[in-house]
């Protein structure tokens, strides 16, 4: 890794260069419906780039891992399968958090691991993908899981510095669009100290860490506690936790039949594991059929599944679920719950963390 | 404790053809026979002569069934692998993907992915007593285990297999099963919730099948299939015959999507069932939440 | 109960589509989709009440119901459809939850008939019933929530029918799916929207066009409208007007839950 300095202008020059060595570029910019939010999309001008933006509705692991996937087609009569294989199709990816990055990073222990998964295999070797710095919002706890930082997973990473941009060079593709296409000048120690300042500002306005070295163990002691049933109580099922989760990944197949039957398409589309069907099998019967047993299970999954599986815990603090959740169910809750004092039956009430 | 690891994994065929998990490979329904009013058996026939021959199973492992147009299911195999170029599969019609597969004829096409998952451990096995319980529809993938050690007979030392249903009607491969309770190599008892007029075995549950039974706890193995309320009373009984936690196997029903630890349907606990079993030792099992 | 073996030998299955209380604004919806015209030759539309003028004919293997139970002389109707035909599937919100005519339901039966019929009252008063969706009367296989239907999520299903495969009803609220397509969420806006309990399947058609959900697929099995309540309680708003519009489309559904 090398780094460079550019001009806040040079980044009409970036997305010049971008757009033409890739097929598409990508990135935040301001939701049609209200400017309040922002949401990655295609980007066709760099005056529409949010380069500040403070969180997205849905993070970019929707570029890797589609809400709706074709899998492939086929034909019902003679079980003939066909296009098997993601668009082929090179996208640049701009103006995503260390968070996310290190959200990007999670999904790639699960699915380019011994078992590879195909599609998003290609999403992810046909990405380019320019990190950027961010300030932290009063949701965000991404220092708690170790996530205020990145140092890899993306080709290029820009640091605001005000009236320049500090760029980390990390790929070989990177440095090829730095070269040709930006005017770049090299660091000076002036730009280094700056870079600190803003290093320091940053993790100065990040909120105080929580402590998760006992969490594993913690929540395997109290697995069976009442807490979970006050939680329960309060989760509305409606899994719109899963679908703004950047490490959230789980995915449910459907099939749909042209209308004369003839051929079909198979999907993969995101899934909850909040749906009271996600783990019922044949004749009803259902592993997790209380709200509580899955919300449980949730974080479950994301705090010693995945640790034990991975050794990362699948949470990088984005605070997007304290946002989307109506019922006040995120993951400083369920720490809060799971490290107080235990008269159970108080355990877990609402409003113990994530409440706007 | 170890885990074990058998010869044959998730997703080797795959990667043996260098082909995309997710496919299904068409294959055709050979023979259809019907079990009991709700269950059939299937025999299949992978078309593609190159994946047929790739296609490998342990007893233990299951498949993904396709019905185009409807979706998939998770069935285990319950022919032996010494089976070659056809798998047997014993369906209930219960769910979407099911329902479906009984509409099906001799001739019509289906797709197949897998196999899948970690079976039993029959090398482990070898040169052992086995003891076997089966409860309903759990029959179906402890039939490839029995007929897997049916093919090696001489490699085992006793065997017993106590079969359990809710009555005579619902047993499952009846006929067979009803040849081999006059073999001298299979000790089979089973029992029944509810008796008709013909019924000459035992009433009650299959736990109940256990206080004649002498075992052997250093030289015997367990395997236990059935529905999810069964299992820790069949386990306690093992255990009450002194058997050890790591030497009992219980093979578990799930909702496996993918079939190589991606789409989380089939988690228990920290593992999924798609690659870390469905076949769990008892060891294994005790330490996962939502278990057992 | 589905009687698949009826299905299996019909190589072309009979259909028959009837409608009880409703606008035959499904029926309509089903005639907008042109992809239909592909399906006709799998299937053989026997009697279309919207389309032909002739009798139901005496068999058929798959019954289409749209519209609410509101006469006795339904609930007979609806016995005899069970019996004849292997799959009855009901569509449209007035079918699958009592829809719009639920609303009756709100009140007493008697002084509805009244401020509807006046001084004619008492010719409909022997038979009228409190309106309810089919399957509060006979066992329905499949369902196409929704008002309107979504033709594409009707002919779907009627594959599915054919091919026997088990209903597969969604369960969840619409969350989820409007998170999907980023819609900045309603409530955070300060704005109310049903999408919070309602069954989803629908895309988010409404909040896409920047509408709130108006509930019309359903109440989700698994939504939880207590701690919905107390999110709006908790937030200022409007508890009473969230009630009053959930009644739109699920009148029958929270007069069963606050029987039971």
């Amino acid at each position: 890794m090398f780094f460079k300095i550019i001009d806040k202008e040079s980044i009409v020059d970036l997305y010049a260069g971008l757009a033409a060595e890739y097929d598409e570029v990508t990135g935040p910019k301001t939701s049609p419906k209200d400017p309040r939010y922002v949401k990655f999309g295609k980007i066709r001008d760099a005056s529409q780039l949010r380069l500040d933006y403070k969180t997205s509705i849905v993070p970019p692991k929707k570029y890797f891992l589609a809400a709706d996937e074709r899998l492939m087609r086929y034909d019902r009569t003679t079980g003939e399968v066909y296009d098997t294989e993601p668009p082929l199709q090179t996208r640049a990816l701009i103006g995503v958090h260390p968070c996310d990055i290190n959200a990007i990073l999670m999904l790639d222990d699960i699915f380019l691991n011994e078992f590879e998964d195909p599609y998003y295999k290609v999403y992810r070797e046909n990405t380019f993908i320019v990190g950027v710095s961010c300030m932290p919002s009063p949701t965000c706890t991404c220092n708690s899981f170790g996530a205020d930082e990145v140092h890899r997973g993306f080709d290029l990473f820009l640091s605001d510095l005000g009236d320049r941009w500090f760029v980390s060079v990390r790929s070989v593709k990177a440095a090829a669009i730095v070269d040709r296409y930006l005017d770049a000048r090299e660091v000076t120690a002036d730009d280094t100290r700056a870079f600190q300042e803003r290093t320091k500002r940053f993790k100065k306005a990040l909120p105080k860490r929580m402590d998760l070295d006992q969490l594993p163990l913690l929540y395997d002691a109290k697995y069976d506690y009442p807490l979970w049933e006050d939680i329960g109580k309060d989760c509305l099922s409606c899994g719109a936790c899963s679908v703004v989760c950047p490490c959230c990944y789980c995915f449910d197949v459907r099939d749909t039949l042209s209308a004369d039957g003839r051929v079909g398409k198979r999907h993969r589309v995101w899934d909850s594991c909040l749906a009271s069907e996600f783990a019922e099998v044949a004749h009803n019967h259902n592993f997790r059929p209380k709200a509580a047993d899955r919300v449980r299970y949730r974080f479950y999954h994301k705090f010693v599944g995945n640790f034990t599986r991975n050794g990362k815990m699948l949470c990088v603090g984005c605070g997007r679920c304290t946002t989307a959740c109506k019922a006040f169910i995120d993951p400083q809750r369920i720490v809060k719950a799971l490290e107080s004092e235990d008269t159970p039956a108080s355990a877990g009430t609402r409003k113990g963390g994530g409440a706007q | 404790m170890t885990e074990n690891t058998p010869a044959i994994a998730t997703a080797d065929t795959y990667k043996r053809l260098g082909a995309n998990p997710y496919r299904p490979w068409p294959a055709r329904i050979t023979s259809i026979q019907q079990l009991t009013p709700k269950e059939k058996l299937f025999e299949l026939r992978i078309i593609d002569a190159s994946v047929r021959d790739a296609f490998r199973h342990t007893a233990g492992q299951f498949v993904e069934l396709s019905i185009f147009g409807v979706g998939e299911a998770p069935i285990s195999i319950s022919s032996a692998p010494s089976k070659q170029g056809f798998i047997e599969l014993c369906i209930r019609e219960a769910g979407t993907v099911t329902s479906a597969m009984h509409r099906m004829r001799a001739g019509d096409i289906v797709g197949l992915r897998g196999p899948f998952g970690r079976g039993f451990p029959f090398d482990e096995m070898r040169g052992h007593d086995i003891l076997l319980v089966a409860g309903g529809l759990g029959i179906a993938p402890l039939k490839s285990l029995i007929n897997h050690i049916h093919d090696e007979r001489h490699e085992f030392g006793k065997v017993t297999i106590l079969l359990g249903a809710r009555s005579p009607k619902e047993i499952l491969f009846r006929q067979e099963f009803d040849m081999w309770r006059h073999r001298e190599d299979f000790d089979l008892q089973m029992t029944v919730d509810i008796p008709d007029d013909d019924w000459d075995g035992e009433v009650g549950l299959v736990t109940k099948l256990f206080d004649a039974l002498e075992v052997d706890p250093e030289n015997t193995y367990g395997a236990i299939c059935g529905p999810p309320v069964m299992y820790r009373f069949v386990v306690a009984e093992m255990r009450k015959k002194d058997l050890d936690v790591d030497r009992i196997y219980v093979s578990f029903e799930r909702r496996m999507k993918c079939g190589i630890g991606k789409c989380c349907h089939c988690g228990v606990g920290h593992k999924y069932a798609c690659i870390d079993g469905p076949v769990f030792s008892y060891w294994e099992a005790m330490n996962l939440k939502e278990a057992m | 109960m589905t009687d698949a073996n009826a299905l299996n030998q019909a190589s072309c299955p009979r259909v028959v589509v009837l409608s009880l209380a409703s606008d035959f604004g499904c029926q309509i919806q089903i005639t907008n989709f042109p992809e239909l015209l592909a399906m006709v030759g799998t299937i053989d539309l026997s009697y279309w009440q919207l389309a032909t003028s002739a009798d139901m004919p005496d068999s058929y293997d798959v019954a289409v119901i749209e519209g609410a139970v509101t006469l006795d002389e339904h609930v007979r109707l609806l016995q005899q459809v069970r019996k004849t035909a292997g799959v009855v599937i009901a569509i449209g919100a007035c079918a699958v939850t009592g829809g719009v005519p639920g609303l009756v339901g709100t009140g007493d039966l008697d002084t509805a008939r009244d401020l509807v019929y006046g001084e004619d009252a008492t010719i409909v008063k022997q038979h009228r019933l409190v309106p309810a969706p089919v399957s509060s009367v006979i066992e329905v296989d499949y369902r196409v929530p929704g008002c309107p239907i979504d033709p594409a999520e009707f002919s779907a299903l009627l594959q599915q029918a054919l091919l026997g495969a088990r209903e597969r009803l969604d369960r969840t609220p619409l969350c989820a799916a409007c998170q999907t397509i980023e819609n900045p969420c309603f409530w955070l806006r300060g704005k109310a929207c049903l999408g919070l309990v309602t069954r989803t399947g629908c895309g988010a058609l409404c909040l896409s066009r920047d509408r709130a959900c108006t509930g019309c697929r359903g109440i989700a099995a698994d939504a939880n409208l207590e701690s919905a309540r107390r999110y709006l309680r908790e937030g200022g708003f409007d508890v009473k007007a969230f009630d009053k519009a959930l009644e739109v489309y699920n009148t029958y559904e929270v007069n069963e839950v606050a029987r039971s």
